[in-house]
Order: structure tokens, then C-alpha cells, then sequence
């Protein structure tokens, strides 16, 4: 399951025109050597230790690691939007964690007033909502995945049309802008769904849990529906990329944007596209992380930070080094989250750090990323 | 270069800035206490935390969001060294504690600043906020340093006496450091140090060309950057006698970039005046926000603050100072030249968007 | 650049500062006006005076932002019950008018609205006391506030505070300012009875506990593990998850498989993600096998995960199935004022913040309103109060503690029929005083990841006593 996870998801990164040499190697000629010297030894002694561990309660490693994966999964696909917009038009949309949560929030509302079988309930203005027995159908939570990613894509058309149109280049004023409206969006969706957190409910059809070979139970929707929905994603972003016109362009869009407006290419529809695209992937992982996880004020920033490690790490713009540092930074998270103890030391009250470390050791060796190119 | 030129001031120029001198000397007898301390203390280190910003942004040509992380690690430093309830509590004397938190901001200031300093742009905004919020879980997490509920009731220097009692020389105390940050701002950048920064935001590769270590130049200004927050960091426990990993969220971290955009980004003294707006609107608003559903009320401050800020950066990247300009500038063409107005403002080109943009894109 | 070079930036700055320091001004001078120098008013001529200004402080912002209108609500009931107007049923924080106690005219000078951190509590709190110039403090709402409230309330000995809902141990316990008054039970008192239900009732000698990293858990938890391992059980793992880590997953690997039973002190909103994900690794919650703190029988939490913790045993101050005369008056008084809060009558929220302003209106009756001579009298007064509240008898210690009941509780399928599942009461503790029988003083370290560190003691004694109690049948 881990394999062709990585597998797939590695196809993008085959660039055609792969850049010759990266810019980092020219300033700083030598620290590419020691960097993959030090790295690999980490690495090495990283993968020693986790061999240790699942030798030990291989039950329990098998477990930690599909939570890293499914959650790796989750953030493929919140970030893999947010790298599109950026890879094609140098936007940074600090906004794309409130639109993670809107769309979640849009998606639980929508299931809770128009297919809850039997309404009424505790009636509290207070709080949207309804009681936590419902049963719903398979309906009930695909009408607003689609709804509510559809509406988020198109709401991120309106952001971009309204507020970043007419200022394309600049782009630090158009990361302040979105950080505005991120604190705009987050205040207001705190208004009306309140500090408790929601979630999303799974159709009743489906089971809570599979059960893998050597007795191990996991969540059906973590494992099937999430890892599933990111590899789709991947898949058919991939497919876009290379296949059709619309990825033509955003590819060259990616290596020389000049050159495409250059050459006539109606930019701006182009823009709005893959604005939508992006916006609407992040609208769709919050449907899937409010079902997977919870819905509360806060998820926004986490998933914009998550974001941002995700694509710092795997190089911004790149959907392969999306992929690479999703998977990077959920499974350091879980395996640092249960196996960050040495003897009588425990550390995993300390592993939120690792994550950091790691964004930083990264960021040492290669300013851009793993796979990331200069602007 | 602005930011350097040093016009030869007016008369009118000289009587404001004396009137304003005045009022910030006579302050403790002309307000209330509260409004010396809430208010005004308030905003002078609020100023400094966004001056540090200011100061990387318009001389240096990069926008950090680490200025608050950075400023936690000298309160917390601080904090821990001096006498206080939870954290080390290693009691050393005041002063001594300050110097330890300040040197040990600036030296991760420069640490991080070496590795930040190698991006530009929109990646350097990027890495430094996880910057930011690596300080903030690491004091969130390591409990022995920042206590569980942080560090409270921190020893005071005898200078700054009680500020509960007598906010005046909290304020004073304030008041120098600002003049000092601004002055001191002022002097390096006319030192080589300071011009060959300037040259470097607005011309890396040619500095670069010229022999000049651009990522060693930017790393010292970061680490120039983490000094001046590390005072803003050090008023900021003293001016609430405590600390916690909440104290340096990243909520607070978009409250000082706010009050850097609201101020201006490219002009040092508009700290001060986004601090201040910040802090009046923060206090004031509560009474005066009218009440549209729920959307707009007393508790709806951060839509409020937002929608400013978003109207501030669409509108003038200049800040307050910027529009104040644009406007100054329409009113003396419209008076000296007879010249026409340039008609309302296109959006896409107020003349004062380019500091927003310091240096052109790296070929 | 070009276009910049030629003017002088000192003068626009010089000018702009100008204009807010005069919109400042302006600001400050009218806050003088209406202040109208009522210190002076508050301290010499509070005798004869007619107005005494109170300010509510709770939480709009941040986890517990969802409970501010429930709060104020609270707190305004013992005042419309005195004879005050809600001016907007449907809005608490719209205030209320006419409030009146022992004949002075009631003020609610305004509502702070902090985000659940201490340095934005205290803010507000400055700005409620020092701008507003409120002589008393109703809040605040969550633990760290609580600790910088009580420690604000030091250095002003001449106004009083009575805590809202927060629920930290050190607030009390060492903090010990005297003109601070608690009159709910804290976090560990609110798990009381919960480890003898645990060791006696289920049969667990071996436990594992789980809960959010910061000192709310911390303290609730605590409550657990002091009465359990008094008692003779061990706590063998403490798993706490970091703040704002909503995928429990990886933590609940964590947790050992050999255990009895698992205490779950994950807070409200992280508590439906907790469940869900454990129930994804481990299958169907067995609630023989799994307890929780407060959190368990409040109804918005109830509402949002009930139905997956049926037959789970949880504990707190408050019996939302309770049938005594005391409860139902004080969920018909909550009604009448704001018939939409009613359904959260046995929150915490609202029952803390009611009985902060009752306890404060009782002693401000016992004293005649005299707030006069920095508030010392009334102060004595609050010491004194015995609160008659709808969940049984409240008092204070010499820390100006409450000792009061705490029940054991079952979460049970719904009976109102408002589709909530309810909570069916299983025993009472009797006066549950906060240093658990000397388990905790100003002496042990605060409750943290490793404290209190488990020792067989002689358990509380409430231990072995608890009361049955079956409501309604």
C-alpha cells in the first residue's frame, strides 16, 4: 500500500527539462556534498532506530505508519493546491487554510440541514447543529463534498478576480492580502459555528474499520477513502499536467511566465482556472479532514502551516515535491508523535519540534526545497 | 533611499515634531494612567516589535514574520534568569537578565538569519513564519522552561519600579528605547554596513558582482533585526510582568505584521503610528463597533482589524504614512501647479506600491 | 525612488502622529468624563453613593469563545432575579437594565472579552476596572486567566474579584490573593469520586490516563490520579498530546494495550476527534474500560459525541438529571430569562457564573452595599457566604476555595427528548474540599505531565462514601 503510494506519486517529478543545475549549488558550491553525506548518515540511523522499534511491537509500527501516511494523504491534497496556484502564478494564498476550513464547515452544515432524517433536536442558536446519532446515507456526504468544493473553488475565483487580479507580480502585497482576508474568514466562521468542534459524519453504509492481514484494524476512511481521494488527485493532476493544453500552460507558466503571456495565451482565464482548481482542492480536503478528524477554529492555521512546510520542503510549485513533503512531514510527525523515547527518556512531548527540525535541515542544504526552482 | 534621506525640515515641520515631543515627555500628567500604560506603553513596544520588521523590510528588502518568535526568546530568556514565579527562576539580578535575553535572541537571530537569508521574497516570509512558530511550540512544549501556565510575576528592575502603581517610568523607560531603536536605525544606515544592505535589496545580483557576501550581509541584519525585537521583547514582559507561549502566538505574530502594514512598511516611524492606531482601535473599538448581525459587534475585533488591514494594503502598501503622502501630494498639485488631478486612483498604480516590492526578481 | 526623493518624510510622520495623539486625546478625555473620578466615588462616597459597577469577564475568542453569551447569561440571572430586565432575552451581552441589590443601582460596565490566554485576560481586565472603572470582577473563564486574574488581584486590594469559571488549582491554592473568591470546586475537585468508582466499582488496578498538554488536563487529571493511586491503583502511562494537535492517532498508539482502564481528559473540542480515532485503532468504546473528565456530561459536548460514549462514567459539580426543588428553580430561573440558554442551565459555564454573582449579591445584601473603605466589609461578607445552589450547598475554605458537592455521573440515552443524551447521576460526594485530605497544598508541586506522582495515601475522605442517588425514580 506504502509502496505504490510513493510510487504514483513520484511519476511528476520527472521533469522533461529538468534544470541543469540548481541555483543554490552556484552560490554555495560544496554544501550539496556534505549535505547528502550528512543526510544519508541521518537517514541511515533514523531508518536503524525505526527498524529497532517495529522489531519490537511490529502491530504498533504498522499502525503509527498508516497514520502517517493517511495523514500524509491529507495533506497531499490540501497542499497540492496550494502549490499549483503557486507554481503558476507566484501567489502565495495565505488564505488557503480558511478556505480548508470553510469548506469543511459548508460541507457539515449542508449534511446536517438538508439530510438529517429526523430534525429537530437541541435547538440552540448558539450553535449550529444537530445530535451526534444521526445516520446518513451515502448521499448525505458526497452531495456536499461536491457542493462544498465546488463552491470553495469558485469562492477563490472571487478572491483572486477581486483582490489579486490587478496587482499579478507583487507578490508579497498579495500574500498580505490573503492573510487579510484569512483573518477576516477565520473571525467570521468562528461567529457562526462557534469554538466546539463539528465533524463531518460518515455514510452509515460504510464500516469503521478494516481489518488487515495480521489482525490489524484500521479506519476504513482514513485508509480507503482519504489515501484513495489523494492518489485520484494526484493521478488526475498529473494527468492535466501532461496532458492537456490547460497543463501545457501551467507548466510553462511555471518555468517562464513572461514568455507565455508573451506569446498570447489568454492569461488571465488560465489564472482563474487554476485559482479555481486550487482553491476547490483545498475546499475538498477540508470535507475529507472534517470527516477524518474534526472541524474547529484553529484548523486553519494548522493546515496553512502544514501547507507551507509541505511545499518548503518538497520545493514550491513542484506537485511531486508536494507529494515527497506530505509524506515527509506526516510520517516524521507520527513515528516522532510514539517513538521519540530512549530508554527511561521520553521525548515525544517534544515531537512537534521534530517536524520543525526537519523543515530546517531541509531548508540548510536546499533554500528551495527538495524540488524547488527559482522564480 | 528614502528611508536615509534627511530633507532639511521645515519650520512647520519642527514646531509639530516639538509639539509631539512635548506631549510625549508631559504624557503621565496629561493622560490618565491607564491610557499612559494600556495605550501609550503599549504602543512604544508594540512600535519597536514592528520597527524590528520595518527595519528588515525596508533596508534590507525582507519581510519577516520571526521578529515575534524572536522577541518570545529574549522574554522568555528573561524571564527564566530573573526571579519569577515558574520557569527556571534562576534569579539573577534584572539587569543582568535583560543582557542575557537580548544576547541570546540575537544569536539566534543570526543563526536563523543564516539559514533564512540564502531566500528571497515570498520564501523568506514563508520560512521565517515557520521560524516564528517553531519558537512558539518550542516554548509551548518545553515546560520547564516557559512553566505551565508560563512565567508570572517577574522580578522588575528598580527603574521601572511597579507599573501597576505608577505606569510612568515603564513609559519613559519605553519612550527611550524607541527614540534609541529609531536613532540608532537611523546611524546604521549610513554606515557601509547600512549602504551596501540597501544595495543589496535593491540590487543583489550586482552586489553580488561586486563582491559583496549578500547572504552574510542579510544574515547581520537579521541578527540587527533580533536585537532591536529582543527589546520589544523585554518591555513586553516588563509592561505584563509575565509571559506565556500565548504571549507569542501566531496571532500575535499577524497583530505585528498588521501594525507594520497599518504603519507602513518601508518608513521606520510608521511602527509608531500602526502601533498606536493599533492599540487605540484594540481598546476603543469594543464601544464603538456597531452591531450588524453577527457580523460586525464589540467581539468581532479581528474582522474589524482585518477588514482595516486588508482596505490598508489594497489601498496604500505605503501604510498610513502612504496615504497621508498620496493625499499631501494630490493637494499641493492640485494647489502649486494647477496641474490636473490624476483622477481617482487606479488601483494598479498608487505611486507608493514599489517599497512592497524591493528587489526585482532574481534573474 | 525618484518620485520620494524630494520630500521629507519627517514632516507627514510628525503630522500623522499628531492626529492620533489628538484622536487619543479625545478618546481619553471623554473616558474622564463619564469615569467621572469613580475612584473616588468607589472608595470614599461608597456608603451613600448610589451605583456600584461590576464588569464581567469570560472568553469570546479562542476555544472557549462558543461560551460567552452562556456565561454572561449565567451571571445576569441572579440580577434579573433581583428585579433587573434582560434588555435582550435572545442576547445576553446586551445587559440588562434596572438591576438593583440592597437598594444601589447595579452597573454592568461592560463585558471583557478575552481569548482564553492570560495576557489578553488581563488586558481586558485592565481595561474593565482601570477604563470602566468597575469596582468588582465577575470571571474569568479558563485556568491560566484565572492564575493572572487572581495575581492582578493582588496588587489591588481595593476591588474584588469573584472568580467566573476557571478551574486551576494554583489560582487558589497559591495564589491566595484575599480579595479573590472562588465559589465553583476546581478541575481536580471535579473529578473527584472517579478514582474510587474506578478501583471499586470497575475492578481497574492499572490505569492509563490521556489528556490535552496545558494546565487544565493537568489539574483534572490530577483529581484522578491523587484519589486512584491514594487508593491503591497505579498509573502507569500519561500520554498528552501537544496543543492544537487535532490527529490523535499516532497518541493513541501510545497508549499501552495491558492497562485496566484509560482516563480521558481531552478537552471539548478535541474530545470528538479523540473518540473517533480510537475507535478507528481499537474498535467500539467500552466504557467499562474508559472514563472522562468534565467535559463528558456537558450538553454541547454530549450533543456532538454522546451517542458514541453510552454507559460512559464521567463526574462533575453539576446534575443535569437532578429533581431537587433547589435545581428546578434554578433551571426555571434560567428559562424564564433566556429560555435559549436553558438547555444549558447544567453546564459548568452557566452554573459557575450564576453563582459568582449570586454569592456576590448575597454579600453585597448582608453588607447593605456598603463597598466603602476599599470594599473591606464586603469582602469579609464574601468569605462568609454559604450558597444555597441548586446542585447542593456551596462554602468556602480560608483560601477562599469552594467546598462543595461533586456527583458521578452515567451518560445515558435521551430522555428530555431534545436528542441529546443525557447524564443519569450514580452518587454524590459529599463537600469535596480542594487539597483532596492533604493530598495537594501551597506546598506540592502544581499538577504537570509527571505531578502529582502516584503514592497509595490515605485516600480522601470522601472515599467509600459516596452517596447513591437515583433522580426521577
Amino acid at each position: 500500500m506504502s509502496f505504490q503510494y510513493v510510487s504514483s506519486m513520484r511519476l511528476p517529478l520527472r521533469r522533461p527539462r529538468a534544470a541543469t543545475a540548481s541555483p543554490t549549488a552556484e552560490a554555495l558550491p560544496g554544501t550539496h556534498h556534505w549535505g547528502k553525506v550528512l543526510g544519508g548518515a541521518a537517514a541511515a540511523a533514523v531508518l536503524g532506530w525505526l527498524a529497532v522499534k517495529a522489531a519490537g511491537n511490529g502491530k504498533q509500527f504498522v499502525t503509527v505508519t498508516l497514520n502517517g501516511l493517511t495523514l500524509a494523504a491529507l495533506y497531499f491534497v490540501v497542499a497540492s493546491g496550494f502549490t499549483l496556484i503557486f507554481g503558476l502564478m507566484r501567489v502565495v494564498n495565505m488564505a488557503h487554510g480558511s478556505l480548508y476550513l470553510l469548506g469543511g464547515y459548508l460541507a457539515f452544515e449542508m449534511q446536517e440541514s438538508w439530510f438529517q432524517k429526523d430534525s429537530g433536536g437541541l435547538n440552540l442558536s448558539l450553535s449550529a447543529g444537530g445530535s451526534s446519532g444521526t445516520e446518513y446515507d451515502l448521499l448525505g456526504w458526497l452531495v456536499p463534498l461536491v457542493l462544498a468544493s465546488l463552491f470553495i473553488g469558485l469562492l477563490g475565483v472571487a478572491i483572486q478576480q477581486l483582490f489579486l487580479r490587478w496587482n499579478q507580480g507583487q507578490d508579497l502585497r498579495q500574500a498580505l492580502i490573503t492573510i487579510a482576508i484569512g483573518v477576516i474568514l477565520a473571525d467570521q466562521m468562528l461567529a457562526h459555528f462557534g469554538g466546539i468542534a463539528k465533524d463531518i459524519k460518515t455514510p452509515a453504509s460504510w464500516p469503521e474499520t478494516v481489518t488487515l492481514p495480521g489482525d490489524i484494524t484500521y479506519g476504513f476512511f482514513r485508509l480507503v477513502i482519504v489515501t484513495g481521494s489523494a492518489l485520484l488527485i494526484g493521478l488526475l493532476l498529473w494527468l492535466m499536467i501532461k496532458r492537456t493544453r490547460f497543463g501545457l500552460i501551467v507548466r510553462a507558466g511555471v518555468d517562464d511566465r513572461q514568455m507565455v503571456s508573451a506569446i498570447g495565451i489568454n492569461i488571465p482565464l488560465v489564472f482563474a482556472g487554476a485559482f479555481f482548481i486550487g482553491a476547490m482542492l483545498a475546499g475538498f480536503g477540508g470535507v475529507l479532514g472534517g470527516t477524518m478528524i474534526a472541524l474547529e477554529p484553529g484548523e486553519d492555521t494548522s493546515f496553512l502551516l502544514a501547507s507551507l512546510i509541505v511545499v518548503i520542503i518538497g520545493g514550491m510549485g513542484s506537485l511531486g515535491g508536494a507529494a515527497i513533503g506530505a509524506l515527509a512531514l506526516g510520517l516524521v510527525d507520527a513515528y516522532a508523535d510514539v517513538y521519540l523515547i530512549f530508554g527511561d527518556t521520553d521525548l515525544t512531548n517534544y515531537s512537534i519540534l521534530v517536524t520543525f527540525a526537519l523543515l530546517v535541515a531541509v531548508l540548510a542544504v536546499r533554500p528551495l526545497g527538495l524540488f524547488g526552482r527559482p522564480a | 533611499m528614502t528611508a536615509v534621506a534627511r530633507g532639511r525640515l521645515g519650520l512647520p515641520s519642527l514646531i509639530a515634531l516639538a509639539v509631539v515631543a512635548l506631549v510625549l515627555v508631559l504624557a503621565p500628567l496629561i493622560f490618565s494612567d491607564y491610557f499612559v500604560s494600556v495605550i501609550l506603553t503599549k504602543a512604544l513596544w508594540l512600535g519597536i516589535a514592528a520597527a524590528s520588521l520595518i527595519f528588515l523590510s525596508s533596508y534590507g528588502g525582507m519581510v519577516s514574520l520571526a521578529q515575534v518568535g524572536l522577541y518570545g526568546i529574549a522574554g522568555f530568556t528573561m524571564g527564566n534568569l530573573v526571579a519569577a514565579d515558574g520557569g527556571v527562576a534562576a534569579a539573577w539580578t534584572p539587569w543582568a537578565a535583560v543582557a542575557g535575553g537580548v544576547v541570546v535572541a540575537t544569536l539566534v537571530g543570526l543563526l536563523f538569519g543564516a539559514i533564512a537569508s540564502r531566500s528571497e521574497g515570498i520564501y523568506f516570509l514563508m520560512i521565517t513564519l515557520a521560524f516564528g512558530v517553531m519558537v512558539y511550540y518550542f516554548w509551548g512544549q518545553v515546560t520547564q522552561l516557559s512553566g505551565f501556565g508560563g512565567v508570572n510575576n517577574v522580578d522588575l528592575p528598580a527603574l521601572v519600579g511597579d507599573p501597576g502603581k505608577d505606569p510612568a517610568p515603564l513609559f519613559y523607560v519605553s519612550l527611550a528605547a524607541g527614540v534609541l531603536v529609531l536613532v540608532g536605525v537611523r546611524y546604521l544606515a549610513r554606515t557601509p554596513f547600512g549602504l551596501a544592505l540597501q544595495g543589496i535589496r535593491d540590487e543583489p545580483a550586482r552586489m553580488r558582482a561586486l563582491g559583496y557576501n549578500v547572504t552574510l550581509h542579510r544574515a547581520l541584519a537579521f541578527g540587527v533585526g533580533a536585537l532591536i525585537a529582543a527589546v520589544a521583547g523585554i518591555l513586553s514582559v516588563w509592561y505584563n510582568r509575565r509571559i506565556s507561549p500565548g504571549s507569542i502566538s501566531l496571532q500575535q505574530t499577524i497583530d505585528v505584521l498588521v501594525i507594520a502594514v497599518i504603519g507602513g512598511l518601508y518608513r521606520l516611524e510608521g511602527a509608531w503610528i500602526g502601533a498606536l492606531t493599533f492599540a487605540l482601535i484594540d481598546n476603543y473599538s469594543r464601544e464603538w463597533t456597531p452591531e450588524i448581525g453577527n457580523v460586525l459587534g464589540p467581539e468581532r475585533f479581528n474582522t474589524l482589524i482585518g477588514v482595516i488591514f486588508l482596505v490598508i494594503v489594497l489601498i496604500s502598501p505605503g501604510g498610513l504614512v502612504g496615504i497621508w503622502e498620496q493625499g499631501r501630494q494630490r493637494f499641493r498639485g492640485a494647489l502649486g501647479g494647477g496641474r490636473t488631478r490624476a483622477g481617482p486612483a487606479a488601483p494598479e498604480a498608487p505611486p507608493v506600491q514599489e517599497p512592497l516590492e524591493p528587489g526585482p526578481v532574481q534573474q | 525612488m525618484k518620485f520620494r526623493s524630494h520630500r521629507r518624510p519627517w514632516l507627514a510622520v510628525v503630522l500623522a502622529a499628531l492626529l492620533a495623539f489628538t484622536l487619543a486625546a479625545a478618546g481619553c478625555g471623554d473616558d474622564d468624563d463619564d469615569g467621572g473620578g469613580g475612584d473616588q466615588t468607589s472608595a470614599g462616597g461608597g456608603g451613600g453613593g448610589g451605583t456600584i459597577k461590576v464588569g464581567i469577564l469570560s472568553d469570546c475568542e479562542g476555544a472557549f469563545g462558543a461560551f460567552y453569551e452562556p456565561d454572561i447569561a449565567g451571571a445576569q440571572v441572579p440580577l434579573i432575579n433581583r428585579g433587573a430586565k434582560a434588555k435582550n432575552p435572545k442576547k445576553p451581552s446586551d445587559g440588562v437594565e434596572g438591576a438593583k441589590i440592597a437598594g444601589k443601582n447595579i452597573d454592568i460596565v461592560g463585558y471583557g472579552c478575552a481569548d482564553d490566554t492570560a495576557d489578553k485576560a488581563i488586558e481586558e481586565t485592565r481595561r474593565l476596572m482601570e477604563q470602566e472603572d468597575a469596582d468588582i470582577l465577575v470571571g474569568p473563564l479558563s485556568g491560566d486567566e484565572g492564575i493572572a486574574v487572581a495575581n492582578y488581584a493582588k496588587e489591588h486590594p481595593d476591588k474584588t474579584f469573584v472568580n467566573g469559571t476557571s478551574g486551576a488549582q494554583d489560582t487558589t491554592l497559591k495564589v491566595k490573593a484575599p480579595n479573590f473568591f472562588r465559589y465553583n470546586t476546581d478541575g481536580a475537585q471535579w473529578s473527584a469520586g472517579l478514582g474510587d468508582y474506578a478501583y471499586n466499582e470497575l475492578g481497574w488496578r492499572t490505569a492509563a490516563i490521556v489528556g490535552d498538554d496545558y494546565s487544565f488536563p493537568y489539574t483534572s487529571l490530577a483529581g484522578f490520579v491523587a484519589e486512584f493511586c491514594a487508593i491503591g491503583g497505579d498509573v502507569t502511562k500519561r500520554v498528552w498530546p501537544p496543543l492544537n494537535e487535532k490527529d490523535y492517532s499516532s497518541f493513541i498508539s501510545q497508549i499501552p494495550e495491558d492497562v485496566d482502564g484509560l482516563y480521558v481528559g481531552v478537552g471539548g473540542s478535541g474530545l470528538i476527534s479523540f473518540i473517533k480515532q480510537y475507535e478507528q485503532q481499537r474498535g467500539k468504546i467500552d466504557t467499562k474500560k474508559m472514563m472522562g473528565n468534565v467535559f463528558w456530561n456537558d450538553p454541547l459536548v454530549l450533543k456532538e459525541v454522546g451517542n458514541r460514549l453510552m454507559g460512559g462514567v464521567t463526574s462533575g459539580p453539576t446534575a443535569g438529571d437532578s429533581t431537587e426543588p433547589s435545581a428546578k428553580q434554578y433551571v426555571g430561573e434560567i428559562k424564564k430569562s433566556y429560555p435559549e440558554i436553558a438547555p444549558l442551565a447544567s453546564s459548568v459555564f452557566v452554573y459557575n457564573y450564576y453563582n459568582a454573582m449570586e454569592g456576590l449579591a448575597q454579600a453585597l445584601e448582608s453588607v447593605d452595599g456598603n463597598i466603602s473603605g476599599g470594599q473591606k466589609e464586603l469582602q469579609n461578607a464574601l468569605k462568609d457566604v454559604q450558597l444555597d445552589a441548586a446542585y447542593g450547598q456551596i462554602e468556602l475554605d480560608d483560601n477562599r476555595q469552594a467546598i462543595a458537592d461533586n456527583y458521578v455521573q452515567k451518560v445515558v440515552p435521551d430522555k428530555t427528548g431534545d436528542k441529546v443524551p443525557d447524564v443519569q447521576t450514580i452518587s454524590k460526594i459529599p463537600s469535596v474540599d480542594q487539597t483532596f485530605g492533604g493530598f495537594f497544598s501551597a506546598d506540592t508541586p502544581a499538577p504537570d505531565r509527571e505531578n502529582p506522582t502516584c503514592e497509595k495515601k490515605t485516600p480522601p475522605s470522601w472515599v467509600g462514601k459516596a452517596e447513591p442517588v437515583s433522580f426521577g425514580s
